[in-house]
C-alpha cells in the first residue's frame, strides 16, 4: 500500500466529514424535530437545537398499541421474508455457480429482466393472484409476496460469492462421501457468511421499508405493518411533524441495529469482493 | 464429481417457481390491459379491445413526453452523480484513514430507509419557512430559495435528494470492485514511472468496467421506477417539472382511474430498463473483447 | 353419579351451548380515509347502539384507516378484486366513478324507507346521488372562508371588509405587505397545492359560471367562458400583485402559527388551534372575495360520504350502522370535536345539537351561511381528470406560461376529449 503524506490523508479526512454532514443533516434534522415541542417543530424561524427537548412524540407512539402492534406486525413479516428469500436464493445461486447447464446463461438474463419490473404495474395483478390463492390479510400473503423483491439480487450477489470459493474443497467432500445437499450446507454456507450477511441485510433493508405491497394485501388493523401504520399521522388536514419524526426514527432503529451489529461480516463480504461483476 | 442431471433444476425450482408465478402473470396481466381499454369504471365489465390504441395514445400526450424528459434527466443525473461521489468516496475509504469504519456505517444510512420516508425528511428539509436549510440560509443573511415552490428549482431539488438516497449503495459496490484490484499493479505501475493519472486510466478503469456496468445498470433501473420519492417530495409538481414516468405511470393508473394508460406505461418503463442493461452489457462484452 | 344430577348437566350443557351458539357473531370491515380519531369516535359508539338492537349478536367492526390517496388506491384494488367490504368512505369527488364501476350498493330503496333523507340539506341530497339513484350519504361537510388575523388588519390600517371585494383584496395586500413581512408574516395565502381546482371553482361560480353543462344526457366543460377567463384572472392579478401560490399545503396549521395574515381555508382550520385559544383574535368572511360590493359570493363544500360496498355480506347491518353513524345523538359529538360541518336542517338549526355546535364550535352560525352559498363538485366518473387539467392550466397560468383564456381554452379542449368517446 503506498504511503500518503499525513496532508493528504488529512485533507481526505475532511473530504469524508463534510460528505458525512450531508449524509447525516436530514437525519439529523428529522431526529431534532422528533424531540421538539409541536410549537417549536413548526416554529420559525426553524431551531437546529431544540430549545426544549420533550419526549412527550416518542412517548405517545410507545403507548399507542396500535403503532406498537404494527412495530412487531413488520417484525413478524420482515423475519421470516428475510430468512425464506435468502434461502431460495441461496439455492438457486449455488445451481447457477456450480452446474452447467443448457439456457443457463438466458436464464440468468431472464432472472435480471424480471427485477426491471417497476412495482406499480403489479399491485393490482398481485392482489387479484393472492385472492385467489386465499392468501389476502394473512401474513404468509405478505411474506410470500416480498421475495419477488429481491431474489434477482440475491441470486446475483450470491452466485458471485460462491464463484470465489474453489470449487476443490467440494471435490474433496465429495471424496467423502458428501450428497450436494452435504456440500452445500457443510462447505458452501460456513464459507460465505460474508455474502450471506450482505444478502441478509440488503433484504431485510427492501423487506422492512415496503409500503406498497403489504397496504393493498392488508386490510385488519391487527396485521398492518409499521410503514403503512405511519401514515395515519398524514391525515388529510394535518401533518404533526413531531409525532411523523419521531414514528421516522422508531421505523430506522432495527435496520440500524442490524448494520451496527453485522457491520464486520459486512465488512469481510466487502473485501471477499462479493459485489461484483 | 458425480452430478445428476436433474439437481440444477430442483435447486433453482423454489426460485423459479415464486418469481414466475408472482412477477409473470402480473407482466401478461399488465400486457392484456394495455391492449384494452380498463378504467376503474368498468374494470369488472367487459373490457373493449383496442389494441395498440394505448402505446399511440401516450406517444401523442404532451405530459408523458414531457415526463420522459423529465426521467431523462432524473435518471442521467441520479446515476452520474451516485457512481461519481460513489467511485470517489469508495476510493477514499480504502485509504483507511482515521474513523474510516464508523464512516462506512454513517455512510450506509440513507440507503436503509424507505423511499417515502427520505421523501419526507427531505420535503420538511425543504420546506419554505420551517425547514433547515432555508432556516440556515436566513439565519446567514441569506434569501431563503424556493426549493420545490419553484417549477426550475424543484426537479435539482429532488435529485440532490435522491443522490443522498442511493449514493451509499454505489459507496458500498464501489469499495467492493475496488478492493478486487491487486495493489501491486499500482506499485508496478510506480515503477514503470506512471503518476496518478496514467495508473487510473489504464489499470483502474479498465479493470473496474465490469462492476461499473452492473452498478449503472441497477442504478438506472432504480432511478427509472422509482415514485414515491417525488410524490411524497413534491406530488410530481409544481407545474409537472418532477413528474417522471413512473410517477406518471401512478397517477394515470391510481390517481385518474386509466388503468390501461397506467399498464401501458409501466411496459415502457420495462422496455426501457431492459434495453439500457442490454445496451450497457453489450459495451461491455465489447469493451472486454 | 345420580340420574338426576346427569340428566341436569347434559340440559346445562346443552342450553348453555345453544345460548352461545344464538349469539351470532357478526364482524364488520371498513376502509376509511385519515385522519384516523374521528373514525375511533364515531364508530364504536355506533357500534354500540348497533349492538344495543340486536343482543342476539355481537357486532364488532375491523377498518382500516388509509392517507387520502391511498385510500383510493384501495379501493380501486377493492373494486378489481370484488372484495368484501361493509362500509366506505369516499370523497364525494370519487361517487361518480365507483357508483359507475358497481363497487357501490345502491341504497335508494333502503334511503326512501329511512325517511330521514329529507333532513339533509339540498346540495347535499343532490350531492350523495349518481344518476339519480342514491350511491351514499353525505355525512358532514366543510366550506372555505376568509380568515383573518384581527391585530394584523388593524396595525396596517385595513378594514376587514375591504376582503370582501376583489379590488379590496388586492388594495389590503398592498397595505398589509410591508407590515407583516417586518415581522416575517405573510401577507397572504393562495394555494399553489394539488388542490387548487378547488379554491378557483367559487369564483367561477359566483361569476355565474359552471365547471360542466348537460345536453342530453351527456356532459360538456363549461369553464371555457366569459365567467371562467376572469375568475382566472383573478388568480393572475394575485400573483402579479405579489401573492405567491404555496405549493406546500399544511391545511390551516400555517394559519393557526400566524404564518399568514389573511388565508382562504376550509372550517376545519379551527381545530389547529391550540386549546384555550382565544377565537376573538380572528375574523371570518363566510365565503370568498366577489369582483364587486354587493355580489352574492360562493364557496365549495367537501366532507365525507359513507357508502355501502355492493360486495358487503352484511349489506342490511351495514347500512343499519350507517344510519346510527349519521343519527343526531351519535354524530353530533363527532362534528364538535373535529370541527365539522353538518349536512343535517335537524342537527344544524334543531336544539340541543344546534347549542352544542354553537358552543364548540366558534362562527358556527355563520359558517353555516357560508354553507349556504355553498356548492359542491361534479361527481361524474371523469372528474378527476377534469381536475388534473384544471390544476394545469392554474400552474400555467400562475407561472405565467399562458394567458388565462389560453389556458382555459386547452383545458376545455382536454376535458372535451376526456368526456366524448
Amino acid at each position: 500500500m503506498t504511503k500518503k503524506s499525513k496532508t493528504i490523508r488529512a485533507i481526505l479526512f475532511i473530504i469524508l466529514v463534510i460528505f458525512a454532514i450531508y449524509t447525516i443533516m436530514p437525519i439529523f434534522w428529522v431526529f431534532v424535530t422528533s424531540l421538539k415541542t409541536p410549537e417549536e417543530a413548526r416554529s420559525f424561524p426553524p431551531t437546529l437545537i431544540p430549545k426544549e427537548v420533550t419526549f412527550e412524540n416518542y412517548k405517545l407512539l410507545f403507548q399507542d398499541e396500535q403503532m406498537m402492534r404494527s412495530f412487531l406486525n413488520s417484525i413478524i413479516v420482515a423475519v421470516p421474508a428475510t430468512l425464506l428469500c435468502v434461502i431460495i436464493s441461496a439455492l438457486a445461486a449455488f445451481a447457477f455457480s456450480r452446474y452447467e447447464f443448457r439456457g443457463k446463461k438466458q436464464l440468468l438474463a431472464a432472472v435480471m429482466g424480471i427485477f426491471m419490473i417497476p412495482i406499480t404495474m403489479n399491485t393490482i395483478p398481485l392482489y387479484l393472484i393472492f385472492q385467489r390463492m386465499g392468501l389476502l390479510d394473512t401474513y404468509t400473503g405478505v411474506i410470500l409476496a416480498y421475495q419477488v423483491l429481491i431474489i434477482p439480487l440475491n441470486i446475483f450477489i450470491l452466485k458471485n460469492h460462491f464463484d470465489t470459493i474453489p470449487v476443490s474443497l467440494e471435490e474433496a467432500a465429495a471424496l467423502d462421501g458428501a450428497t450436494t445437499m452435504q456440500r452445500f450446507t457443510k462447505v458452501i454456507i460456513p464459507l460465505s457468511w460474508p455474502g450471506l450477511s450482505i444478502s441478509f441485510i440488503f433484504t431485510f433493508r427492501f423487506a422492512w421499508n415496503e409500503f406498497v405491497l403489504p397496504m393493498i394485501l392488508i386490510s385488519s388493523p391487527s396485521k398492518t405493518v409499521f410503514q403503512v401504520a405511519m401514515y395515519r399521522f398524514l391525515g388529510l388536514y394535518s401533518i404533526d411533524w413531531g409525532l411523523l419524526s419521531a414514528a421516522i426514527v422508531i421505523g430506522m432503529i432495527p435496520i440500524l441495529i442490524i448494520i451496527i451489529f453485522f457491520q464486520r461480516q459486512l465488512l469481510q463480504g466487502i473485501q471477499a469482493g462479493s459485489i461484483k461483476g | 464429481m458425480q452430478k445428476k442431471k436433474w439437481m440444477p433444476f430442483l435447486l433453482l425450482l423454489p426460485a423459479l417457481a415464486i418469481m414466475f408465478f408472482l412477477m409473470i402473470f402480473p407482466v401478461f396481466w399488465n400486457i392484456t390491459i394495455s391492449l384494452h381499454d380498463v378504467k376503474t369504471t368498468n374494470i369488472n365489465d367487459v373490457w373493449p379491445f383496442v389494441g395498440f390504441q394505448n402505446w399511440v395514445k401516450i406517444f401523442q400526450d404532451e405530459y408523458f413526453l414531457q415526463s420522459l424528459k423529465v426521467t431523462l434527466f432524473f435518471v442521467l443525473g441520479s446515476v452520474f452523480f451516485q457512481i461519481f461521489i460513489g467511485f470517489l468516496i469508495a476510493r477514499i475509504l480504502i485509504e483507511r484513514v482515521w474513523g474510516t469504519k464508523f464512516f462506512r456505517v454513517l455512510f450506509m444510512l440513507p440507503w436503509l430507509l424507505s423511499a417515502t420516508i427520505v421523501g419526507f425528511s427531505w420535503q420538511w428539509m425543504y420546506n419554505d419557512y420551517f425547514g433547515l436549510i432555508n432556516g440556515m440560509l436566513m439565519r446567514l443573511g441569506m434569501q431563503p430559495v424556493n426549493w420545490i415552490s419553484d417549477p426550475n428549482m424543484a426537479l435539482i431539488s429532488l435529485l440532490i435528494a435522491n443522490i443522498w438516497f442511493g449514493t451509499p449503495f454505489s459507496i458500498l459496490f464501489q469499495e467492493s470492485s475496488l478492493l478486487t484490484i491487486d495493489r501491486s499493479l499500482y506499485e508496478a505501475a510506480k515503477i514503470d514511472g506512471a503518476n496518478s493519472f496514467q495508473s487510473f486510466f489504464n489499470i483502474t478503469l479498465p479493470l473496474l468496467a465490469p462492476f461499473l456496468g452492473i452498478n449503472l445498470i441497477l442504478t438506472s433501473m432504480w432511478s427509472v421506477n422509482l415514485f414515491d420519492l417525488q410524490l411524497v417530495l413534491t406530488g410530481g409538481g409544481p407545474l409537472m417539472s418532477t413528474t417522471t414516468s413512473s410517477l406518471y405511470m401512478y397517477k394515470q393508473g391510481f390517481e385518474q382511474g386509466n388503468l390501461s394508460i397506467g399498464a401501458t406505461i409501466g411496459l415502457v418503463l420495462l422496455i426501457i430498463n431492459l434495453t439500457v442493461s442490454f445496451l450497457y452489457l453489450r459495451a461491455l462484452r465489447g469493451e472486454e473483447a | 353419579m345420580s340420574k338426576k344430577v346427569v340428566v341436569s348437566f347434559v340440559l346445562f350443557v346443552m342450553i348453555f351451548s345453544s345460548m352461545a351458539l344464538a349469539v351470532e357473531e357478526v364482524v364488520l370491515t371498513g376502509t376509511f380515509a385519515a385522519p384516523a380519531d374521528r373514525w375511533n369516535d364515531l364508530i364504536p359508539a355506533a357500534l354500540e347502539e348497533l349492538n344495543r338492537r340486536h343482543p342476539d349478536m355481537e357486532i364488532t367492526m375491523e377498518y382500516e384507516v388509509l392517507p387520502y390517496d391511498d385510500t383510493r388506491s384501495k379501493l380501486i384494488t377493492l373494486t378489481a378484486g370484488q372484495t368484501p367490504r361493509d362500509l366506505v368512505s369516499i370523497d364525494q369527488i370519487w361517487l361518480g366513478e365507483f357508483a359507475q364501476s358497481g363497487f357501490l350498493k345502491d341504497i335508494t330503496q333502503e334511503v326512501n324507507s329511512w325517511g330521514r333523507i329529507d333532513e339533509f340539506y339540498p346540495a347535499n341530497i343532490e350531492g350523495s346521488k349518481f344518476d339519480d339513484k342514491f350511491y351514499s350519504i353525505w355525512a358532514w361537510t366543510d366550506v372555505r372562508v376568509t380568515w383573518y388575523w384581527k391585530d394584523l388588519l388593524e396595525e396596517a390600517g385595513v378594514d376587514p371588509e375591504m376582503l370582501k371585494t376583489w379590488d379590496g383584496y388586492i388594495e389590503a395586500y398592498k397595505k398589509l405587505a410591508p407590515v407583516t413581512m417586518k415581522k416575517g408574516i405573510l401577507p397572504m395565502h393562495l394555494v399553489g397545492a394539488s388542490h387548487s381546482p378547488d379554491m378557483w371553482f367559487p369564483y367561477l361560480w359566483m361569476n355565474g359560471g359552471e365547471i360542466l353543462e348537460e345536453k342530453d344526457g351527456k356532459y360538456y366543460p363549461a369553464f371555457y367562458s366569459e365567467a371562467g377567463i376572469k375568475a382566472l384572472t383573478f388568480l393572475r392579478d394575485q400573483v402579479e400583485a405579489g401573492i405567491r401560490p404555496q405549493v406546500q399545503h399544511q391545511w390551516g396549521q400555517e394559519f393557526a402559527d400566524k404564518r399568514f395574515a389573511v388565508m382562504i381555508e376550509g372550517s376545519w382550520l379551527l381545530g389547529n388551534f391550540p386549546e384555550g385559544f382565544d377565537f376573538d383574535q380572528i375574523g371570518m368572511i363566510p365565503g370568498f372575495p366577489v369582483p364587486e360590493e354587493g355580489m352574492k359570493s360562493s364557496t365549495m363544500m367537501g366532507g365525507w360520504l359513507l357508502a355501502v360496498p355492493s360486495t358487503s355480506e352484511h349489506p342490511e347491518l351495514a347500512w343499519e350502522l350507517m344510519t346510527i353513524m349519521l343519527d343526531p345523538e351519535i354524530l353530533t359529538p363527532v362534528l364538535a370535536k373535529y370541527v365539522y360541518l353538518p349536512t343535517q336542517k335537524t342537527i344544524a338549526e334543531q336544539d340541543p345539537y344546534k347549542s352544542i355546535l354553537e358552543s364548540e364550535i366558534p362562527f358556527f352560525e355563520d359558517l353555516m351561511k357560508a354553507v349556504e352559498i355553498g356548492e359542491g363538485r361534479p361527481n361524474i366518473p371523469e372528474y378527476p381528470q377534469i381536475a388534473e387539467a384544471l390544476r394545469i392550466a392554474i400552474e400555467e397560468v400562475y407561472y405565467g406560461v399562458k394567458t388565462p383564456e389560453d389556458a382555459l381554452r386547452d383545458a376545455s379542449k382536454k376535458v372535451e376529449e376526456i368526456l366524448i368517446f
